[in-house]
């Protein structure tokens, strides 16, 4: 019989607590025919010194069995290993790997936006502290009505990608105009949380992008603009234009210093706004953006500026 | 009159402008793809291959009655999902609009259904999928498919103005 199974480790368990205490056992069989009667069993934590443990013992059918409990496993991954004296040399007997860590916390700050050109709901939170173990988030939602009171049918579950702390729900598993409860869950060896759930209508959390602001060209049949006045077209953002929306402008004289004006409240499309009130002589900065009216929405950012 | 919601309303005229916009680019993709761009020159095949048209009479301003014509519209829906499932398979370059179609249908026939349990006015039993009509050729389901988008068109600017005709 070889000499390394001559002895045996058992764990209280895999994975503790960080700082926790931790109690291990290592047992040899009598039939084990290399050592002498009562071998003396050593502990080695990694590379730390050899200790005798706790106790050493003789059980029924002649086990040799030495217990050690470690106060406090402050290693988040180690080695533990089980010695036996042999002549003048240490021979291993067993290794075992003991891990420690932390239960997931609650996932914060969980929010999703609606991306129309995948049609895809994407979810981000905050993870939390680190764990130190294998930890698996997984996104949860359910189709519900109204307030979300009542749940209805499951979504599929949506599993981010590897260390990754979003996750995209294609649009076959949404139900648009519909809210549905949104939350993650955390879990790993230790426990599972959950983060606080969402109730949101998928387009009610649509990502706005801005829209398109040119200045008309001058051309015959466009009288131009009077002293201090400019002609300004736009359009929405294709894909959203299915959506009422508001938008607002703001523009600024460049290297001013001046803050932006804004003008609140105009719709969607602009097919040609005069735009007055500008010193001649300045150039000026001039962005837009838009948001869903009516409709709950979020303002989409700001245009790339135009300057005139 | 039974009172609609304002934001059932809102999204429903937002969903039928949200169909109408997707719709439009399949006929777009029908029309660039297979050159059948004219759907009135496709009527006699379709009454041959039995494309149904969905009613909306309760819709029209002359008749318009909220609890038929919800109904009407939630029965038109699932008419035309249905007909999107037929032209499954019409070519990969249009599945994924098809699809993405498909699903905003089935979305605002929810939201249709869901609104009239909210007022107590849905049927017991959900209406059950009409026969679809079966296609022997690529040609006829190209064809069918134009036609089906097309009636969709019409279907959605009705609802669309019995749904303004609501909220006003």
């Amino acid at each position: 019989e070889s000499l390394e199974s001559c002895g045996h480790i058992r764990i209280s368990a895999p994975v503790v607590h960080l700082g926790d205490p931790i109690t291990a056992s290592c047992s040899i069989s009598p039939n084990c025919s290399h050592l002498n009667q009562e071998p003396q069993i050593l502990w080695q934590l990694e590379d730390g010194p050899k200790q005798l443990g706790d106790r050493q013992q003789r059980l029924p059918q002649g086990i040799q069995e030495s217990t050690i409990t470690l106060p406090h496993l402050n290693h988040t991954q180690a080695f533990l290993f089980c010695f036996v004296q042999l002549g003048n040399s240490f021979q291993v007997l067993d290794q075992a790997e003991l891990q420690a860590g932390y239960p997931p916390a609650k996932p914060s700050n969980l929010s999703c936006l609606m991306n129309l050109t995948t049609s895809s709901l994407i979810c981000q939170w905050e993870p939390g502290p680190e764990t130190y173990l294998p930890t698996n988030f997984t996104l949860k939602s359910f189709r519900s009505r109204a307030d979300c009171q009542r749940w209805e049918d499951p979504v599929l579950d949506c599993v981010p990608e590897d260390g990754q702390s979003y996750c995209s729900i294609p649009r076959k598993h949404l139900l648009l105009y519909q809210n549905m409860v949104i939350w993650v869950q955390a879990e790993n060896v230790l426990g599972t949380s959950e983060s606080l759930r969402l109730c949101l209508d998928p387009m009610d959390v649509v990502k706005l992008e801005p829209p398109t602001l040119w200045a008309l060209d001058f051309s015959p049949d466009v009288v131009p603009p009077q002293p201090g006045c400019l002609w300004l077209r736009w359009e929405p953002w294709k894909p959203s234009q299915f959506m009422d929306q508001e938008c607002e402008l703001r523009y600024q004289a460049q290297f001013s210093g001046t803050s932006w004006t804004q003008v609140p409240h105009l719709p969607s499309r602009g097919h040609r706004f005069e735009l007055c009130g500008l010193h001649q002589a300045l150039v000026y900065t001039l962005q837009m953006r838009c948001i869903r009216s009516l409709l709950p929405g979020h303002w989409s950012s700001w245009s790339p500026s135009l300057q005139l | 009159p039974l009172p609609l919601p304002k934001s059932f309303l809102l999204k429903s005229l937002e969903q039928v402008r949200k169909i109408q916009a997707k719709d439009e680019v399949l006929l777009e993709q029908l029309c660039a793809t297979y050159k059948l761009c004219h759907p009135e020159e496709l009527a006699l095949l379709g009454h041959s291959l039995g494309i149904p048209q969905a009613p909306l009479s309760s819709c029209s301003s002359q008749a318009l009655q909220l609890r038929s014509c919800l109904r009407q519209l939630h029965s038109g829906l699932l008419l035309y999902k249905g007909l999107l499932q037929a032209l499954a398979g019409i070519s990969p370059e249009l599945a994924l609009t098809l699809d993405m179609l498909q699903l905003d249908v089935t979305n605002f026939a929810t939201t249709i259904w869901q609104q009239m349990e909210n007022l107590g006015v849905a049927p017991a039993v959900q209406p059950t999928q009409n026969t679809m009509p079966t296609f022997a050729s690529a040609f006829q389901r190209r064809a069918g498919g134009v036609l089906a988008t097309s009636h969709l068109q019409d279907f959605l600017g009705m609802a669309y103005r019995a749904l303004r005709h609501f909220a006003q």
